[in-house]
């Protein structure tokens, strides 16, 4: 065997067989934002603009360590991003600034609320 | 950051500030709703689509199948279309096959890929069926992984492992418990738990769970 092959033939995405330490038996409920997101996975599917299987590409092409480090619906929301800018539906430029509006619109709603 | 930074922020701030990828979500929603790719309705219907899907439902099925074998029959052969016939809709394009457990098979279900799952009868999936141990371990060695979850299976029963994909779900028609006889269908269906549809435990008497914990 090459000192590749094992990389080939289980890629790192694939979890199916591998060791792995006690299950722990952990469960949330989902946060609002998260119900949304998962959702919009849903409509996003229903309109034929992103599938599952293109949602789980999406996700496993974030990488390793994102992949370790997000949670699940962050892995999604990256992922839906990534694909909409892949199919042209939406620009980076695009979605940077409507994030900053979203974001200032928080911020004020919050110094509403404080007044 | 210093260690003690965080001691200046007030909880408050913190808890309703949104996060990066909230805001993320925020905006790729408005975005998509402004291009008229979907209605603004659509997710608020959704997330009530979602609401309206436990495990309750999953226990209906299982049950109606315990007491009757027409609609065990058709569940078997069909499991969307007799789940459909029962009045689940389904809003995907996912197939359902339902797995039946008898005394010489038990069945379990994963998604090893990522976190497929019979949503339209059960809701969605806890977290541990989305974590790497669960998936991992489910097709190598199921027998000492159901023992984690106190179930036991004997050597000579065979544990099926079925895979789930983005178009084709499952669901484990746990065996109906012994003494059961007289109960009516509703009380059948309160012995159905979600873990029980998804293969890391049994359907029990509720004499049997608490005996357990």
């Amino acid at each position: 065997m090459t000192q590749t092959e094992h990389l080939i033939k289980q890629l790192p995405t694939e979890l199916g067989g591998l060791d792995a330490g006690p299950i722990a038996r952990v469960e949330h409920v989902l946060e609002p934002w998260e119900k949304r997101c998962h959702a919009l996975a849903d409509v996003l599917d229903f309109h034929k603009i992103i599938n599952t299987e293109e949602k789980r590409r999406g996700v496993e092409a974030l990488g390793a360590e994102a992949v370790g480090s997000l949670s699940y619906y962050e892995r999604w929301i990256v992922a839906f991003a990534n694909i909409l800018f892949q199919k042209a539906i939406l620009t980076p430029d695009e979605l940077a600034r409507k994030m900053d509006e979203v974001s200032a619109r928080y911020q004020s709603e919050i110094i509403a609320c404080e007044r | 950051m210093t260690e003690h930074a965080h001691d200046h922020t007030p909880a408050a701030e913190l808890s309703a500030v949104p996060g990066y990828y909230e805001i993320m979500e925020t905006a790729v929603r408005e975005l998509l709703t402004e291009k008229r790719l979907f209605g603004p309705g659509e997710i608020r219907r959704q997330i009530e689509v979602l609401d309206s899907r436990t495990p309750a439902l999953g226990a209906k099925v299982v049950a109606r199948a315990w007491v009757d074998p027409a609609f065990r029959a058709r569940l078997l052969a069909n499991g969307r279309r007799a789940c459909e016939e029962f009045g689940i809709t389904f809003y995907d394009d996912t197939d359902l096959i339902v797995l039946e457990n008898t005394d010489k098979v038990h069945n379990l279900i994963v998604c090893t890929l990522c976190s497929c799952y019979p949503r339209p009868v059960l809701g969605l999936p806890p977290d541990w069926y989305k974590l790497k141990p669960y998936r991992a371990r489910a097709v190598k060695d199921p027998r000492t992984l159901l023992a984690e979850f106190g179930t036991v299976i004997p050597d000579d029963v065979e544990i099926r492992v079925s895979d789930s994909t983005a178009m084709v779900r499952y669901l484990v028609l746990p065996q109906r418990p012994a003494g059961t006889d007289a109960f009516t269908e509703e009380q059948l269906a309160a012995l159905v738990t979600r873990d029980a549809m998804i293969g890391v435990v049994k359907a029990e008497m509720p004499e049997a769970k608490e005996a357990l914990q």
